[in-house]
């Protein structure tokens, strides 16, 4: 017998304290759905089951209690922090769920500038780390365009990547220890060490658990020197995607390591950079930075490099570096872009895949092409590369459609998911990844078993063990 | 009722909100500093001219709506900058022209006004919907400077224009007091802060559409403008620029106890500043 | 002129909305923002435009100069008022025209295009030289003060929307110096409009028009906290907005939100209890003329942004400070 909304809101009064569960009717509607059905917030039009309500702990004591009673008496738990998720990782897709939230544990427990890594509860910011750490000297190196907005228990859970992956790596480059809580109250700490082999590296199922397995209460991650006087910004112009990526691959394999390597196809070009690029232009861009010794040669390499493409035209840097202050999402930008949805009914979404050098190119042609095809009411179609390794890099497609005919509420099912279909199908069909950095969430959970292909079973295996009364995340990472 | 043509001058400027305040002290060093150091950073559609082209549209699908022919052109004074949003514009049924003016206007209200009047002569247009004002002079007086040499009336602050028989009904403020009223073209209107701020987006089958479409370029002189002595007369001349400092003293207030803080933040702070509300 | 103070001429447009205010604006401008070089007294005269005889006379008690010319003329005709100055100008009435009202920028505008003279918009401050005027404005959406000198004569000014508050007493007397009325064929522009409706002003929250504000963020640790606070509020007079965090957690209602998805306040003083300033937050009171932080995070970026920090507990300190601000100010 399940318990009654009442009876949960007791339960969590009895764990959290009176003042720490949230019942505000407007605010459990505005919770039921992330920016991955984002409109329904935007025009008030709501169609997900309505969370019970959402539980405020102050301490890991209180998220072990509430695990172990959610556990106990079958009510599912969605964990949150900053609340930033893009791919329905927060929906509640079944009644009467309960939101735990742990932006109240928002303590900055120790910044170590010695050891050269920072410990934090969960729900500290990323932008208030950022900021103790240049106290010191030192970034995080991770600077997600939600960095002012994100905070660190999520940001792990959803292994999150930055605009600086290709010097400092994604989060799980950088986590080197953390405490997570499990179904039925278990606390487990990971330890902080450089390194260990001691068995398999268990951080990793915790970083990416996407809140399916256990509830991230603290985190320790790396500290690195922080040279923003070194910075150099070097951007080219050409014609071919094809050549971008080729460019990137030669860098990479190269062994560069720029902070920050990039190519724009024309259509997401003619976004940010129409003011020097041509209509049908792409654009290649990096950042080298660092000890100055290390920007310096990183920055000549990459000049030497792409200076056998003739193809590809040099733009004055004040251009990439004008860019690049302006890259991060601020609450500001983000209400201003709900207004312009308001208006125009003009949506923009993005999903972001990777895979090898040799797909890469075909995956972001055939996938641009059917949708441009297949889906009707685009007003841009484009994408760019920003995350480079030695074998591949991905591709983060950034569309824009009107929304015509149905009501806000229905984009998600005439426009949206057909999209992220296409583009999930190609990238499968070419042995890539269909999820490069912002999760599965539920949005893309139907692929799931297509992307683990064999390896499906661990990833089952580890849901039954680790959450055997299925109370996390329902609906996330592995579809109802 | 006779078909009527509309004009919308719009202007492409820097995005001011993404430069950091760096770029904004390099801007102050000198007048001829300020345009060198926003030219890096992208470019959007003055708040202002962005509202008055989607008033026309709306505009022109209520007309359309009762049978009424319009037609639509947009212009700027400008270079090669604003052509991908003319080529936006002309998606969206927007005829496309753009005056070259080979000199920096951007403090010169008066010589942009007689450029305007002129291009809106020259392309017709009964209706001229101009934004209230453009960085970044930001004085709000090309419209009227462009009525006046147009020979029209002008109405301010405008937020919305309708069809009404042969007339237009529009609202439009006046300080911040909302009024409406009917008035038969030609006039100028200078749009404010419309509700209907944001373009519509045109679809990538729109643009495949006109893409062939050219924006017509005209030169000062095909319009009988003498930039140069249109210059000389500039009714104000920019001489410097400075920069504005936001950031707060943060002074803390010292005390042994929350009772002492209070009373010296109050004798410090707050006593002669709440005197004077 | 060359050593002489050039002759002020005050328009003010008391056809439309908002008179009083106009008023002040241009008398707090002739006190404080205009000055002369060499040191001269103002030489001014207010045009007074008036639409109902019935006003005339509280019009006229609004004027900021002893000297007024009144003109009865129809309402919102900023081309008509223009023509008139004109005449006034050319016959050597004036040499600097500062407006006030809704329409004077258009007016400004044309009658220094009908007349040859320098135009400039929102003026911080001037300086009358033999030469020029000298003046100040905002330029750049806010971010930058440009200096700008108008040569040609007559030189046609308005004013910044800060001078609306610059609190100024008219003169107790007032002479009239003539008194004259415009009509609509007076004017050779095309009739504009022929039914103008006037409507409501939009009503201003209390949290929009207060001028003394406390803030309840997150730091107020629970609805009892930012309860509390709100009853501090009360005591002292002064009105109670609350941050985001505040209204997603249910301690306060959503009407009370300051910010960018809430009201942008614009008080004389205002109290943050207990927000770390997030930036949409700031931007719903960085207008605000004294801003005073109390939270006990010393590095949040609310503190840098604020006039005074109180290092301590927010409902402790607001809670000490209501029982001295009862005390003394009420």
């Amino acid at each position: 017998m399940p318990l009654s909304r009442e009876a949960i809101v007791e339960g969590l009064r009895g764990i959290v304290g009176p003042d720490a569960v949230v019942t505000d009717e407007k605010v459990l509607v505005e919770s039921s759905v992330d920016n991955f059905r984002k409109l329904q917030n935007i025009f008030d039009v709501h169609t997900m089951p309505v969370p019970a309500a959402i539980a405020l702990p102050a301490d890991t004591a209180q998220v072990a209690r509430v695990l172990t009673w959610a556990d106990d008496n079958g009510v599912n738990i969605i964990p949150r922090t900053g609340a930033t998720a893009t791919e329905g990782g927060l929906e509640s897709v079944v009644p009467d769920s309960v939101i735990l939230d742990g932006s109240a544990m928002n303590e900055i427990v120790k910044v170590d500038p010695y050891n050269m890594q920072a410990t934090c509860q969960c729900g500290v910011p990323l932008q208030a780390l950022e900021d103790r750490a240049r106290e010191h000297g030192l970034t995080t190196g991770h600077s997600p365009q939600s960095k002012p907005v994100a905070h660190m228990g999520g940001l792990v859970a959803t292994r999150s990547i930055g605009q600086f992956s290709t010097l400092y790596g994604g989060i799980e480059d950088m986590v080197v220890g953390l405490e997570a809580v499990f179904p039925g109250g278990e606390v487990c700490r990971i330890k902080n060490v450089p390194r260990r082999a001691a068995g398999p590296d268990i951080r990793h199922i915790v970083i990416g658990n996407e809140g399916a397995l256990c509830f991230i209460t603290e985190v320790t991650v790396k500290l690195f020197p922080y040279f923003p006087e070194n910075n150099v910004f070097l951007g080219w112009t050409l014609k071919d995607m094809g050549l971008g990526f080729e460019v990137l691959r030669d860098v990479m394999v190269n062994g560069y390591k720029p902070s920050v390597a990039r190519v724009y196809d024309p259509g997401d070009a003619g976004i940010h950079f129409s003011h020097f690029a041509a209509p049908d232009d792409c654009v290649l861009l990096f950042m080298a930075e660092g000890a100055a010794g290390i920007a310096t040669a990183t920055a000549d390499g990459i000049q030497a490099i792409v200076d056998q493409h003739p193809e590809c035209t040099q733009v004055p840097s004040e251009y990439i570096e004008t860019w690049f202050n302006d890259l991060c999402w601020d609450a500001s930008k983000i209400t201003a872009e709900d207004e312009r949805i308001r208006q125009t009914r003009n949506v923009n979404r993005t999903t972001e895949i990777s895979a090898d050098w040799s797909s890469i190119n075909e995956i972001y042609q055939a996938a641009k092409q059917r949708i441009i095809d297949e889906i009707p009411d685009i007003t841009m179609m484009g994408g760019h590369s920003s995350h480079s390794y030695i074998n591949g890099t991905n591709m983060y497609f950034n569309y824009f459609f009107n929304v015509v005919g149905v009501g806000p509420e229905e984009e998600t099912e005439k426009y949206y998911l057909p999209i992220i279909g296409i583009i999930c199908e190609e990238t499968l069909k070419r042995g890539g990844s269909i999820v490069h950095h912002h999760g599965m969430g539920k949005a893309r959970a139907p692929w799931v078993k297509d992307e683990y292909g064999s390896s499906y079973s661990m990833l089952e295996t580890l849901k039954r063990s680790f959450d055997p009364n299925g109370v996390m995340n329902k609906g996330t990472i592995i579809p109802l | 009722m006779t078909a009527l043509r509309i004009a919308v001058g719009f202007k492409v400027t820097p995005d001011y909100e993404a430069l950091r305040p760096a770029d904004w002290a390099r801007a102050a060093t000198g007048p001829s500093a300020h345009g060198e150091a926003v030219r890096y950073v992208r470019r959007v559609f003055n708040v202002f001219d962005e509202a008055a082209l989607e008033l026309a549209l709306r505009l022109r699908d209520a007309r359309t709506e009762r049978g009424l022919e319009t037609s639509l052109v947009a212009f700027s004074v400008a270079g090669r900058e604003a052509d991908p949003f003319l080529a936006t514009l002309q998606a969206l049924g927007y005829e496309g022209a753009r005056v070259e003016p080979d000199a920096d206007l951007d403090f010169a209200p008066a010589t942009t006004a007689a450029l305007v009047a002129a291009a809106t002569r020259h392309l017709g247009g009964e209706v001229l919907l101009l934004g209230s004002r453009c960085g970044p002079g930001d004085t709000g007086l090309v419209p009227f400077l462009a009525a006046e040499a147009l020979g029209r009336p002008s109405l301010p602050g405008v937020t919305a224009v309708e069809p009404a028989a042969d007339r237009l009904r529009v609202t439009f403020s006046a300080g911040d007091q909302p009024l409406r009223a009917t008035i038969a073209p030609p006039c100028v209107l200078a749009v404010g802060n419309a509700l209907v701020s944001l373009l519509r987006v045109p679809t990538l089958k729109d643009r495949l559409a006109t893409r062939d479409r050219v924006v017509t370029t005209l030169t000062p002189a095909d319009l009988g403008v003498d930039v140069p002595a249109a210059l000389s007369r500039e009714p104000s001349a920019l001489v410097g620029l400075e920069t504005i400092d936001r950031s707060r003293a943060g002074v803390v207030v010292a005390g042994a106890s929350p009772a002492e803080e209070a009373r010296a933040l109050y004798e410090e702070h707050l006593h002669a500043r709440l005197e004077r509300i | 002129m060359a050593g002489e103070t050039p002759r002020i001429a005050l328009v003010l447009d008391a056809t439309g909305a908002a008179a009083e205010r106009h008023a002040q604006a241009l008398g707090g401008f002739l006190r404080d923002g205009l000055r002369f070089s060499p040191e001269h007294p103002a030489d001014a005269v207010t045009h007074l435009f008036y639409a109902e005889e019935s006003a005339r006379e509280r019009l006229l008690a609004l004027a900021p100069t002893r000297l007024v010319r009144l003109v009865r003329a129809p309402p919102h005709r900023p081309d008509l008022m223009a023509a008139a100055l004109a005449a006034f100008a050319a016959g050597g009435g004036a040499e600097l025209f500062v407006f006030g009202g809704p329409l004077g920028a258009e007016s400004a505008a044309r009658l220094a295009a009908r007349s040859g003279g320098g135009v400039l918009t929102g003026v911080l401050d001037a300086v009358a030289a033999a030469g020029a005027l000298s003046c100040r404005r905002h330029v750049s959406s806010h971010h930058l003060i440009g200096r700008f000198e108008l040569r040609a004569r007559p030189w046609c000014v308005t004013l910044d929307a800060g001078w609306l508050d610059a609190g100024f007493e008219p003169p107790a007397e007032h002479v009239v110096q003539a008194s004259t009325e415009l009509r609509e064929d007076d004017s050779s522009a095309p009739r504009l409009c022929d039914d103008v409706e006037v409507f409501e002003p939009p009503a201003t929250s209390d949290l929009e028009a207060a001028q003394f504000l406390v803030v309840a963020g997150r730091g107020a640790g629970g609805r009892a906290g930012v309860e509390r606070i709100a009853t501090a509020a009360d005591r002292m007079g002064a009105a109670f907005g609350v941050t985001r965090p505040v209204v997603m957690n249910a301690w306060a209602a959503p009407d009370r939100q300051i910010g960018v998805s809430g009201t942008r306040a614009a008080p004389a003083v205002c109290i943050v209890a207990g927000s770390s300033g997030a930036p949409a937050f700031l931007w719903g009171v960085e207008r605000a003329g004294f801003i005073v932080a109390v939270d006990t995070d010393e590095h949040s970026a609310m503190a840098g942004e604020a006039d005074a920090v109180v290092l301590d507990d927010a409902v402790t300190v607001l809670e000490a400070l209501a029982d001295i601000v009862a005390r003394e100010r009420l």
